[in-house]
């Protein structure tokens, strides 16, 4: 059994039209996978319905062998999946410190929890020594890294990231890639959305190519990143800028 | 993301149904026969004023409400009072009337026109903000308005002022009110009706939509949503000038009280905001229920919960109102469809 | 003339306590759910007859009256957001219809209690209502006092529990990013419901000590909502301790205004402040922008 089944999900915004037309997806415990695809192909949509954000309106998220369509986000969480969305999803007015408590807000225990953010603040000591400082006040890099450090304390099954690379300088995309990979060590599964395909395949295990609402190609990532149609459909001759 | 799709819809493609055609007849039959309606004050022997009253009251709250859904409803900015005009329209009748002796029905005019610069000026203000701090502006303004009047003794304080009766007996007394009321109804549903269909008010209707995106369409917001503020006050001060002379007095416990203000809300929700016979049904629907209940059970109480339950209900319920709704559900008769 | 300052300078100080307080759920509420509350004067209200009713009947204290109010206005506020804003959350339409709902209720709460205890100007009179302190010159009425110590008391009860608890936690994550409360596994839900319930809680204490401060009848709430308004809109609508500093800046204004100029234009202080702050700084002294997208 895969740790996440995604079958035949259709979801969408509102009263609006289908986003994603019936997505088959599965991630296997312990990898790291990426979902690359054009813009509006339905990749953050994914996520936020797999996360709780978002009703499928057919089809199924089985998460560990249990059916999580109709589950509030909160619940979700608490099953153990973790959503890092798009737009750093910070507390502007609270402290570094109070943020990674909210990161561990779904955990029961406290004491484990301190000895989590602890963690944390051994792997980014800028967040250690900004602790008392306001979220609003960090740079775009250190607000990534706090994003990061919360998922740590929570240390769900499952982390989806969408687009964590956006925004931010070169060497920091590399930097947060290792953290991604790191997440994977520590026994984090990870499901990544990235417009960056090119590096964000060379950090997964496996990919996925998501397009006008429908898989249309899986497999090993490096597999992906060799064929020569889906270098010239989904991954440009050279990595393009984002937008968004 | 930057197209500038303002998806705003004309609902007119069904305008060759029978029932679109015999519509203008309907209406007009409909108008002759409110015209006729004094007539038949020398055919009984008991005076209609009861009914002619009614009448009135009901022409003065659709040009409130018609007035009120101008920049209530195709602009969406939520105004709560829109009471200062009335009452600027019915201290200025009533001032010219008192001091210099020029009937209201020769005044009204003017003070609607001075309602419209007001609400010109105060909208160039207020309409920088959105949202909840427009609103609460306009809850401001009548509260500011109303202090002034307050400890104002030129214009009566909080006594307010007395008019005269018009000098005609009781079989007459109402009639000219009457046509001056229904003539004021009628120009303010045409003035709406005329919005609707310009270009003025599709582009209301777009900023009502989304606001950023009506601008980057080309279309000038800002002086949009001031003219719309401005043309709302002009009716709504005529028919608080000609209110003033037809209850004989102007005070601020009658003009300036929020309970004035939130009643075209009330109407225009209930009957469909942003639509055209929407204010007209809600109008008459709410004074024909308030009436009703006034003489069945008295007091005021009860009529100020029956607006605050009725307008949960619709805004719970049916928050595109009675003719929303019906043109939602494809039942709306061809008569009220004026869209 | 100005030799009056230190007497104005100590009765705004001893009711802004209790204006801070009587707007400090005002605050709450439109922080965690942008709901700009039109009923909480009315809300207020229903407590202060509570309390009145309290005290005429059962000759109960109005300062022990508070621990019956604010728990019932507690679970009241949870039950009216329940019923009310609870499925409203995805409304495209959202600001205009809890506007208005919120004005609907202050209606209702109007005629009710009209209907209940009649149009008559009402104040309860503890025995502390018609007694002051003098200190030198300078008058203090023991009312004003208590009531504004109390409200500071209560306000900074309140910033405790926001300050160190989980639901306080879970209340300023949801107010300074919604989403990403829902993103950590905050139930929004459930803590709008709190958050609601506190705010009506806190007009619920509020009630109490306004029963023998002021006088009230069912309509006079419409003077307070933009009292109450003007506070919160030059503090920044949302912040709590904005509620506190733009309470004593306020109240001391109109005591000075009322000394100066003249006692029937204290309340212009507010209503003129309300005006101009949201037309020059909409975001207040400590806010961010109240504007709708």
């Amino acid at each position: 059994m895969s740790l996440l089944e995604i079958d035949g999900v259709v979801a969408g915004y509102g009263r609006g039209p289908d986003i994603l037309r019936g997505v088959d997806l599965t991630v296997e415990e312990g990898e790291v996978q990426c979902i690359i695809g054009p813009n509006g192909a339905g990749k953050s949509t994914l996520l936020k319905t797999i996360a709780g954000l978002l009703r499928p309106r057919k089809g199924r998220v089985v998460f560990q062998g249990e059916v999580l369509n109709g589950l509030r986000p909160d619940q979700i969480i608490r099953r153990g999946i973790a959503f890092l969305p798009q737009e750093r999803s910070l507390f502007p007015d609270m402290t570094v410190l109070e943020n990674l408590r909210m990161g561990g807000y779904a955990l029961e225990d406290k004491s484990l929890m301190s000895e989590r953010i602890e963690e944390a603040f051994a792997q980014f000591p800028i967040l250690k020594e900004r602790y008392k400082q306001k979220a609003r006040t960090l740079s775009g890099g250190q607000q990534q890294m706090l994003v990061m450090g919360r998922a740590l304390v929570l240390r769900p099954h499952l982390v989806m990231l969408d687009e964590p690379s956006l925004g931010l300088a070169p060497q920091i995309v590399a930097q947060l890639f290792e953290i991604v990979r790191g997440f994977k060590d520590q026994g984090m599964t990870v499901l990544m959305v990235e417009q960056n395909a090119r590096q964000g395949l060379n950090c997964a295990d496996r990919g996925c190519v998501l397009d006008l609402g429908q898989r249309v190609f899986d497999g090993p990532a490096d597999g992906i990143l060799d064929d020569p149609r889906i270098q010239e459909l989904y991954l440009g001759t050279q990595k393009k800028a984002e937008t968004s | 993301m930057a197209t500038a799709d303002v998806s705003v819809t004309d609902n007119r493609d069904t305008t060759t149904s029978s029932g679109y055609k015999s519509r203008k007849y309907i209406l007009g039959v409909i108008v002759a026969a409110l015209a006729l309606v004094p007539v038949l004050q020398w055919q009984t022997t008991n005076n209609l004023n009861f009914w002619l009253n009614l009448l009135i009251i009901i022409f003065l709250w659709i040009t409130m409400s018609t007035s009120w859904n101008i920049i209530g409803g195709y602009a969406g900015y939520i105004s709560l009072g829109h009471n200062v005009f009335a009452a600027i329209g019915g201290y200025l009748a009533a001032m010219l009337l008192l001091r210099l002796d020029i009937p209201v029905f020769v005044t009204a005019p003017f003070a609607g026109l001075v309602a419209m610069v007001v609400g010109f000026v105060i909208g160039l203000i207020t309409l920088r903000v959105r949202g909840p701090a427009f609103i609460i502006s306009t809850i401001a303004l009548v509260l500011v308005l109303r202090t002034i009047i307050d400890n104002w003794d030129f214009l009566g304080g909080v006594r307010g002022l007395t008019l005269p009766l018009i000098g005609l007996d009781v079989q007459l007394v109402k009639i000219p009110f009457y046509y001056a009321m229904l003539l004021v109804a009628l120009l303010s549903i045409y003035f709406s009706y005329w919005i609707r269909h310009s270009k003025f008010g599709l582009g209301l209707r777009a900023i009502s939509q989304d606001e950023i995106k009506a601008e980057t369409a080309g279309i000038p917001t800002k002086m949009y949503k001031v003219l719309a503020y401005a043309a709302s006050a002009f009716f709504i001060g005529v028919a608080g000038a000609l209110w003033s002379q037809y209850v004989t007095f102007v005070d601020p416990g009658t003009y300036l009280i929020i309970l004035f203000g939130a009643r075209p809300v009330l109407m225009t929700l209930l009957g469909g905001k942003g639509t055209v016979a929407g204010p007209v049904v809600g109008a008459a629907l709410v004074i024909l229920a308030t009436e009703f209940s006034e003489s069945q059970f008295g007091g005021t109480e009860l009529n100020v919960i029956g607006v605050g339950v009725v307008m949960i209900i619709v805004l719970l319920f049916f928050p595109d109102g009675l003719v929303g709704s019906l043109r939602r559900a494809g039942r709306l008769p061809a008569l009220l469809d004026w869209d | 003339m100005i030799a009056d300052l230190p007497q104005i300078i100590v009765t705004g100080l001893a009711l802004g306590g209790l204006y801070a307080l009587m707007a400090s759920g005002l605050t709450l509420i439109f922080g965690v759910m942008r709901i700009v509350n039109l009923a909480h004067p009315a809300f207020i209200f229903i407590s202060a007859y509570i309390t009145w009713k309290l005290f005429t009947d059962l000759s109960i204290d109005p300062l022990v009256a508070l621990a019956v109010t604010m728990p019932v206005m507690f679970v009241f506020g949870m039950i009216v957001y329940k019923l009310f804003f609870a499925r409203e959350a995805d409304n495209p339409r959202y600001i205009e219809i809890t506007v208005l709902t919120t004005f609907a209720l202050a209606l209702i709460i109007e005629g009710v209690l009209g209907f209940i205890f009649k149009g008559t100007v009402r104040s309860t009179n503890p025995p502390y209502s018609q007694q002051a302190f003098f200190i030198g010159d300078i008058f203090l009425s023991r009312a004003q006092l208590y009531a504004g110590l109390i409200g500071i008391g209560l306000i900074a009860f309140l910033w405790v529990i926001l300050q160190y608890t989980r639901i306080g936690y879970a209340i300023r994550a949801t107010t300074q990013n919604r989403s990403a409360a829902q993103v950590v596994g905050v139930n929004v839900e459930r803590t709008s419901m709190i958050a609601f319930g506190l705010g009506v809680a806190m007009a619920g204490a509020a009630g109490s000590l306004f029963s023998f401060v002021f006088t009230f009848f069912p309509g006079g709430h419409w003077e307070w909502l933009a009292i109450l308004l003007a506070l919160i809109v030059l503090g920044g609508m949302g912040s709590l301790p904005g509620a506190v500093i733009g309470a004593y800046l306020l109240t001391i204004a109109s005591v000075f205004v009322n000394d100066q100029i003249g006692f029937k234009w204290g309340p212009m202080t507010f209503f003129l402040a309300l005006f101009i702050v949201l037309m020059v700084r909409p975001q207040g002294l400590f806010g961010s922008k109240i504007e709708a997208t």
